[in-house]
């Protein structure tokens, strides 16, 4: 991960439906949002801040696959080559048999795959720690931070205006690495 | 527009599928007398059952929803309402079959043949079967329908005459809807363990030496998807003919997420089903599945590629899920999948052209006598003669079928249709309506 630090100018609001205005002005606006906040999952919010989707569900697809014939092909490979054993007169290769525990790595390599993907992508996970802008946005406050690096006075200015002009119950700067 | 009109045009469209339907019975019934009838009946088996069951979950997973205080579905909750009206005309085709097994039209149920349960007769005696029959016998198939059925029907007639009058008289309060909760919450129990035991006569039981404790699920999971492909069929059609503007792609979405869901549901209980026969090998069990996988390949094997491959494959992205074309196409296709299955179902235990193979509807052609010698002999011998016994409307559905289908179809659909048209499309004294409105997945 970078490690240049950032300098942010956030401001808070009180509610999503204020907080869903104020996004839709700043679009409106042309202003650059570096991240949006909230506390839970705003429906709605996604497409107003032109987000693409996730293409997490993918990556889950093609972890899922490679379950699958992880498990099949090892299977097939125990049973037919390895050590071929007969189990209630079955034939060595038992594709019904085998069924549950393919899917069963299927759910697994698909999960496991997807949460692993999703904290490198987040930046997350054992031992990581994450400057957190303020810790009211994981409880009652919704917020919207703009990087403000090399930006002049007057669009620092004009920022201010917006979180006022929007109500935004509070403005504040924070560097976060 | 929240009030539907039933137009000429669609009266004629049902109208004009129903004679079809109607003529493609009767020319069955002509054409075709082997075992009785026997391709007349099981068609008319096949289909009253397939669409009595589709009116029957139509009820219970409304019932379901509304238990569980889910609001998303109100606003094309009247579908469903209309839906299960169909229950009262399912009754009545289902005591039709009820009347065959009293008065011998049809030959349907080997167990239905009560010289078999006579012990002072060795030759005939059937030991299974007269162990099954406290519970397989022509009163309790009757008397089974009608009760059950009936306390289905009378459940859908309260609980929609609820509904409607909150539309007239109620208000958003929650004084009309707890009082459907209460019908709905009864309904649950009655529901599960009724539909059991009737398919278990109507359908499991034409196998009659076979059982499989997955059954019940098994077929009301397919009935469940059928309901579902029925519903967003419908509902897409309202939509273009400028009814239901409030039911945007968020609840189309989730329909499509249940089909996709059900879809997978109905392959796990088939598996289930499957994996235990093949595992155990119970001879008396495992018939069943040789019988469909030697003699009755495209059924067998059409039936998981239509049923779990194509939505699968199709409805897992999120976009399939919400645009038109590839819900309607895979609501056609597995609609007509579910139909197929339980043709898969019946069919291939009522076969009179079946050979050695084949379960027991084969025996009325050699008349009463259950002579297992001589049915192996003589089926054995007729297996010789023509190394496949492909039969039009047992091996696979012929026209016939499609057309008694679609027949069926333009009833179902002209009940609805006529069942809408008597209240407003969507309830708006619901108090989950507006919840329904601002619907997001």
């Amino acid at each position: 991960m970078a490690t240049e630090s950032k300098e942010v100018l956030y401001g808070l609001y009180d509610d999503e439906e204020i907080l869903m205005d104020a996004v839709r002005k700043a679009k409106a606006d042309h202003l650059e949002i570096m991240d949006v906040f909230t506390p839970f999952p705003v429906h709605g919010l996604d497409p107003i801040l032109g987000l693409q989707e996730s293409r997490l569900h993918i990556a889950g697809f093609v972890y899922g696959m490679i379950g699958t014939l992880t498990a099949f092909l090892f299977m097939t490979w125990v049973f037919t080559r390895d050590w071929p054993i007969i189990f209630g007169g079955k034939p060595y290769w038992s594709v019904p048999s085998f069924i549950p525990i393919t899917f069963e790595l299927t759910v697994l390599f698909s999960a496991i795959g997807m949460v692993v993907s999703f904290y490198t992508v987040c930046g997350l996970g054992p031992g990581v720690t994450n400057e957190v802008l303020d810790d009211r946005i994981t409880d009652d406050k919704f917020c919207i931070a703009f990087q403000t690096n090399g930006s002049s006075s007057e669009d620092i200015n004009g920022l201010r205006s917006f979180f006022s002009a929007t109500g935004a119950s509070e403005v504040n700067t924070k560097v976060i690495s | 527009m929240t009030d539907f009109t039933f137009e000429g045009k669609q009266r004629t469209l049902f109208l004009g599928m129903m004679a079809v339907g109607l003529v493609c019975l009767v020319a069955t019934f002509f054409a075709e007398d082997a075992g009785h009838h026997a391709r007349f009946w099981s068609n008319f088996l096949h289909n009253s059952v397939f669409f009595t069951g589709v009116a029957f979950t139509s009820l219970f997973v409304y019932c379901a929803f509304t238990t569980a205080y889910a609001g998303w579905y109100t606003v094309m909750k009247r579908v469903w309402e209309a839906y299960a009206q169909f229950l009262i005309v399912g009754l009545v085709f289902m005591l039709i079959i009820a009347a065959g097994v009293f008065l011998h039209w049809h030959h349907l149920y080997h167990w239905a043949d009560e010289s078999l349960l006579d012990p002072s007769n060795p030759d005939k005696y059937d030991a299974v079967l007269a162990g099954k029959s406290s519970f397989l016998n022509k009163y309790w198939y009757g008397i089974g329908t009608l009760l059950i059925v009936g306390t289905w029907y009378v459940f859908a007639t309260r609980i929609r005459s609820i509904s409607l009058d909150e539309d007239r008289s109620g208000t958003t309060e929650y004084t009309h809807h707890s009082r459907l909760r209460r019908w709905c919450a009864a309904f649950l129990p009655i529901a599960g363990f009724s539909s059991a035991a009737i398919i278990w006569q109507w359908v499991m039981s034409i196998d009659s030496h076979w059982y499989s404790t997955m059954f019940a699920w098994y077929t009301t999971a397919s009935w469940f998807v059928s309901a579902l492909c029925l519903t967003i069929l419908t509902l897409i059609y309202l939509k273009s003919k400028g009814y239901y503007n409030n039911l945007t792609d968020e609840h189309l979405h989730d329909l499509g997420k249940y089909l996709f869901a059900f879809s997978i549901f109905w392959t796990y209980l088939w598996f289930s089903q499957y994996m235990l026969i093949w595992y155990a090998n119970n001879g008396e069990e495992t018939i069943y599945f040789h019988t469909r996988i030697n003699e009755y390949p495209v059924l067998f094997y059409g039936n998981l590629l239509i049923n779990f491959v194509l939505p699968f494959l199709v409805l897992m992205r999120n976009s399939t899920k919400r645009k038109y074309g590839t819900l309607i196409f895979v609501s056609v296709m597995v609609l007509f999948g579910h139909w197929w299955d339980f043709f898969q179902m019946i069919k291939p235990g009522v076969n009179p052209h079946a050979g050695a193979h084949g379960d027991h509807g084969g025996h009325a052609d050699h008349g009463h006598g259950h002579d297992h010698a001589h049915d192996v002999a003589h089926a054995v011998a007729d297996h010789a003669e023509h190394a496949s016994n492909f039969a039009s409307g047992f091996t696979i559905p012929g026209l016939l079928e499609v057309g008694t289908f679609i027949g069926f179809l333009g009833l179902f659909l002209y009940v609805a249709f006529a069942q809408l048209a008597k209240a407003k499309l969507e309830p708006e004294n619901d108090p989950y309506y507006a919840e329904s409105l601002h619907h997001h997945v």
